[in-house]
């Protein structure tokens, strides 16, 4: 699903170029469930970032689904990442002035996906992810795990095939946030593939893989408990020697 | 799509209500100016358009191909042309001739309806029955096919009509002239709108011209420029072909004379090709657009500040897979919306404030917003080019932003010492403004400098009266008997007077060579004539009891300069094939508004055993008027029982000039729009400097930690926008420059620097009060708390 070669991305002003990502190599199969892990700053959103195509790297290859996204410009990259990958975040990036019905509705505009099509998908999205009562409220009228709720029913509302979470318990109480490792347990389970950005150990054990990342080197890869060898040695060595 | 469009416009609109107040008062005050300097165009745009004929009527003019004169042109033709020369030509289809009643009374003439009653009616005409043909008249009475065919028949105007016999039919009844002459009222036709060159009140038929004018060959006759012709062209026809035909006709009598015919069209903006009126449009209608585009800079600017708190949506949108194109085209989309809402606001705010609008501009000619569905039309297609045009630039930026950082709320901040959009526009801003402010203080000057100006005689402490009267006989009796009251200081008798222009004739001069010859206005005096007026004498004498001087005549100074005469004492001019002798030269004196050059002038004196038809002028003493007024007024109905003389203060003439009246509605819309464009800037700068502080707003935070003064916080905050005032003055002084260079008009003020100076000033103070204002908000924060925010 997602293959990088010495990805690398700075960050420069005129006085001081930062490295963020330096010479990154990193998989994600498709089903895969990977948590990425490190202290702050260690440019775990930047790769989020980049694998989610919002933002394109210095250099390196960046295979999305095959293809090689890395020189893409900004509007080839829009067009693939349109009902191919959704974002959850930590600060639910819910628009204000947009209801709840409203805000999970985006995705499907960008798609121009038909009116009558899109109510359909949007209900059952919302009864689903059990906020329908709240459909017509404004999120500034919701608690956190509800907003929260609300950004996953949109980034899941295109069936995309990848989700990238960046922190998304981050700004929640532990109960709310367990609520959420369970939905996307469930989506890993029903296929979608997932990548997490977390803090906390715990959910990150939740995943088949943990990437830690510090300084713009992925230092350690190990095993989470849904690891399982059969699933990934099937495949050819992934990584070029160095 | 769109419902969600709507929503997400609406409620941003609803978030920041200062912010959309700021914004749409901002684009309504803009479109509601342009609306109204709209109507003022399309009004001046539009006259004679009432005449079903518009395309195919014509007035025959003359030029008067004589270089030295400053009146080359003049719709006061002879009627030889009409009946001799036009009738042959096959591209006409009708001409009517026209000659003026009251001729050179501007007042009008008296018609009353039982000789007692007499009303004052101004533009009653002489006319052949074919101008029904020509202009597009409505009768509400009588047979329009036959109104003029009968002698001593009128016709009147709904108007008049109704003075002369209110509440009843006019048709058949029978109205007496001046002198007494008896007319039968044929027809009574509606009211001409205001925007009609040609209004005629009355009409009297052509036929009854030379009996009662006592001027019987007129049609024959080759010389008299006293009439005017009106030619409506067969369809099709070529004008051109007209002029070419007709360009010789006066060969044998002035060859320097060329007839031509002038479209109806141009007889407003333009009769006489003089650019005059045209630069007061191009003027208004300039800085109307400047208004509108102060407006759209506003929305440029105050949306680009605003991208900011949309941050979080862009950066979502463009997570979500909306392209940059559907970005663009949303945020220009929501522009377009408020641009359109602000028309619609905007022809309200216009509709609302027209009465007052009236009242600056001094006329009644704009009714309603609603007149003209073409020019709403058009307004609201500018409106919608307005929100493409100011959308496009903050759509752009918005769309442009990356989405991490969008998403990261992170404000991409602007080069701070380069060059940016933002900046020029702020400067073409404030150019805008202060150029626009130096224009209203230079025409405000100009209108008063001509106003108020020495004309080189007194028109203040003055009483006239044009009385038309068969008596003849000595006027030297009656002013004798004025001159015991104290009351009056001086009086005197002409055919013309300052404000009241006199006809002339060309005329060649001792010393020139044989093709020289000059226009020269020429007038009748009685001996008092300047006293009364006090005009100066510049060499020789004023007329004199103690002289024969029926044969002198005295000239201005402009005539001895263009004859370049050095001693035109006793020089000889021919006028109207009699010799006259110079005996003095009157120093120049402004014979209408000095928005026009004087002319050479040629005075004879009034015989005191002629005809007393003319105008009396008294000086009464200062603050004598009202007894002055009684004194005259009983001394005329002694004198002249048989007739009317209505006295009236001379500075009436004064205000009636046309010149005078212009210069006063172009400076009164000058200063009006000036004073929205400052208005409108400062909206503009509010709402920036509101954003501005808000940015700054740990800066201030910091440096009030620090200690700074609050003097040195505001200098921060201020320094920028005033080097963009110095900068836009750069670019709006000589733009000022040329505007006073081009003024219309033959006299101009003596230009100041202080103009321009208290415009700057001015501009400045209401920049710095703006921003004030928001620094003085800002700099009440409380430090810790803005830097806890961070």
């Amino acid at each position: 699903m997602i293959r990088t070669v010495k990805l690398t991305k700075i960050f420069g002003t005129e006085e001081v170029e930062t490295t963020a990502l330096n010479a990154i190599n990193f998989e994600v199969k498709k089903g895969e469930f990977v948590a990425v892990m490190g202290p702050s700053g260690c440019s775990k959103s930047t790769l989020m970032n980049i694998i989610g195509l919002l933002d394109s790297p210095n250099s390196g290859e960046f295979f999305f689904d095959g293809i090689d996204v890395a020189r893409f410009k900004e509007s080839q990259r829009t067009e693939l990442r349109k009902g191919n990958i959704g974002f959850i975040f930590q600060s639910f990036n819910l628009i204000d002035e947009l209801n709840v019905y409203e805000n999970v509705e985006l995705p499907l505009l960008a798609l121009k996906t038909p009116g009558a099509e899109r109510k359909r998908i949007i209900e059952e999205m919302l009864e689903q992810l059990k906020i329908s009562h709240r459909k017509k409220h404004f999120p500034k009228q919701l608690s956190g795990g509800q907003q929260q709720r609300v950004a996953i029913a949109r980034a899941l509302i295109t069936k995309p095939k990848l989700i990238l979470a960046d922190e998304p318990t981050g700004n929640l109480d532990s109960a709310n946030g367990e609520q959420v490792m369970q939905i996307l347990e469930k989506l890993n389970s029903e296929g979608t593939t997932i990548v997490i950005v977390t803090h906390s150990a715990e959910h990150a054990a939740r995943a088949h893989r943990i990437v830690n990342l510090f300084d713009g080197h992925i230092i350690t890869e190990q095993y989470g408990k849904k690891f399982t060898t059969a699933k990934l040695f099937t495949e050819p060595t992934l990584y070029p020697e160095n | 799509m769109f419902k969600q469009f709507f929503t997400l416009a609406i409620r941003n609109i609803l978030k920041d209500k200062l912010f959309s107040f700021i914004n749409f008062t901002n684009l309504v005050i803009g479109f509601a100016t342009f609306i109204l300097v709209a109507l003022i165009i399309n009004e001046e745009l539009s006259w004679d358009k009432g005449n079903e004929n518009y395309d195919r009527i014509y007035r025959l003019q003359l030029f008067m191909d004589e270089p030295a004169s400053t009146t080359q042109h003049t719709w006061s033709v002879t009627a030889a042309l009409s009946r001799h020369d036009l009738v042959k030509l096959p591209e006409i289809e009708k001409i009517a001739l026209l000659h003026d009643v009251s001729d050179n009374n501007m007042e009008g003439v008296f018609l009353s309806p039982d000789k007692k009653n007499q009303f004052l009616i101004r533009y009653g005409y002489f006319s052949d029955q074919s101008i029904f043909d020509i202009l597009t008249f409505k009768f509400l009475e009588g047979d329009m096919q036959k109104a003029l065919t009968q002698p001593n028949s009128v016709v009147l105007s709904k108007t008049v009509a109704n003075k002369l016999f209110p509440s009843e039919k006019a048709i058949g009844k029978v109205v007496y002239g001046e002198n007494k002459v008896q007319f039968t009222v044929t027809g009574v036709y509606a009211d001409f709108a205001a925007n009609t060159s040609l209004t005629p009140q009355y009409l009297l038929p052509m036929a009854s011209f030379g009996p009662i004018s006592n001027f019987k060959d007129y049609e024959t006759n080759y010389w008299a420029y006293a009439f005017y012709t009106y030619v409506l062209l067969k369809p099709n026809a070529n004008p051109a072909n007209v002029d070419k035909q007709i360009f010789s006709a006066l060969k044998d009598y002035r060859k320097e004379h060329h007839p031509y015919l002038r479209p109806l069209s141009m007889l407003h903006l333009n009769p006489y090709f003089q650019k005059d009126y045209h630069i007061f449009l191009s003027i208004i209608s300039a800085t109307a657009l400047f208004i509108l585009i102060l407006s759209s800079i506003n929305y440029i600017n105050l949306q680009t500040a605003n991208a900011t708190t949309r941050l979080r949506e862009i950066g979502i949108k463009k997570s979500v897979g909306f392209s940059k194109k559907m970005l663009l085209r949303q945020f220009v989309g929501e522009s377009v919306l408020s641009s359109f809402v602000s028309g619609l606001l905007g022809i309200y705010l216009a509709q609302l404030s027209l009465p007052l609008f009236n009242k600056i501009i001094g006329s009644n000619m704009l009714t309603s917003v609603f007149d003209s569905w073409s020019l709403l039309g058009i307004i609201l297609v500018v409106t919608v080019i307005t929100g493409i045009l100011s959308g496009l630039y903050p759509a752009y930026v918005i769309a442009s932003y990356n989405p991490v950082k969008a998403l990261k709320q992170k404000f991409v901040q602007d080069d701070a010492n380069g060059f940016s959009l933002k900046k020029a526009l702020i400067v073409i801003q404030f150019s805008i403004s202060l150029f626009l402010l130096i224009v209203s203080f230079i025409v405000y000057k100009q209108t008063n400098f001509m106003t108020t100006m020495n004309l080189g005689y007194n028109h203040n402490n003055l009483l006239y009266a044009n009385v038309t009267t068969y008596k003849v006989g000595s006027f030297e009796q009656v002013r004798d008997r004025l001159l015991q009251h104290p009351e009056i200081e001086d009086a005197c008798y002409s055919n013309y007077v300052p404000y009241i222009l006199p006809g002339g004739d060309v005329l060649s001069w001792e010393g020139a060579k044989s093709d020289d010859k000059v226009f020269v206005r020429i007038s009748k005096v009685s001996y008092d004539y300047q006293t009364t007026f006090k005009m100066q004498i510049e060499q020789g004498r004023n007329f004199s009891r103690e002289y024969a001087d029926k044969n002198s005549c005295m000239i201005n100074e402009t005539a001895t300069r263009i004859f370049n005469w050095k001693d035109p004492i006793g020089k000889s001019m021919k006028v109207f094939g009699k010799d006259y002798t110079v005996i003095g030269v009157m120093k120049d004196y402004y014979p209408q508004s000095p928005h026009n050059a004087i002319e050479p002038h040629l005075f004879r004196l009034m015989a005191d055993s002629v005809g007393l038809t003319g105008l009396y002028t008294i000086r009464f003493a200062p603050g004598k008027e009202q007894k002055a007024m009684q004194i005259v007024k009983d001394e005329f109905e002694r004198s002249y029982p048989e007739d009317v003389a209505r006295f009236k203060d001379y500075e009436h003439l004064v205000n009636m000039d046309n010149a005078n009246k212009g210069w006063e509605m172009f400076r009164n819309i000058t200063i009006f729009l000036a004073i929205l464009s400052i208005i409108i800037s400062s909206i503009g700068l509010f709402g920036l400097v509101m954003f501005y502080a808000k940015r700054k707003l740990k800066e201030i935070g910091l440096r009030k930690v620090f200690g700074f003064s609050l003097g040195s916080l505001y200098y921060t905050m201020t320094s920028g926008f005033i080097s963009y005032i110095l900068l836009s003055v750069l670019l709006a002084w000589p733009a000022g420059l040329y505007v006073y260079r081009n003024l219309p008009g033959a006299t101009k003020y003596p230009l100041q620097i202080w103009e321009f100076l208290l415009a700057t000033a001015i501009t400045l103070i209401v920049a710095l009060l703006t921003i004030s204002f928001q620094v003085l908000k800002a700099s009440q924060v409380d430090p810790a708390q803005i830097l806890k925010d961070e």
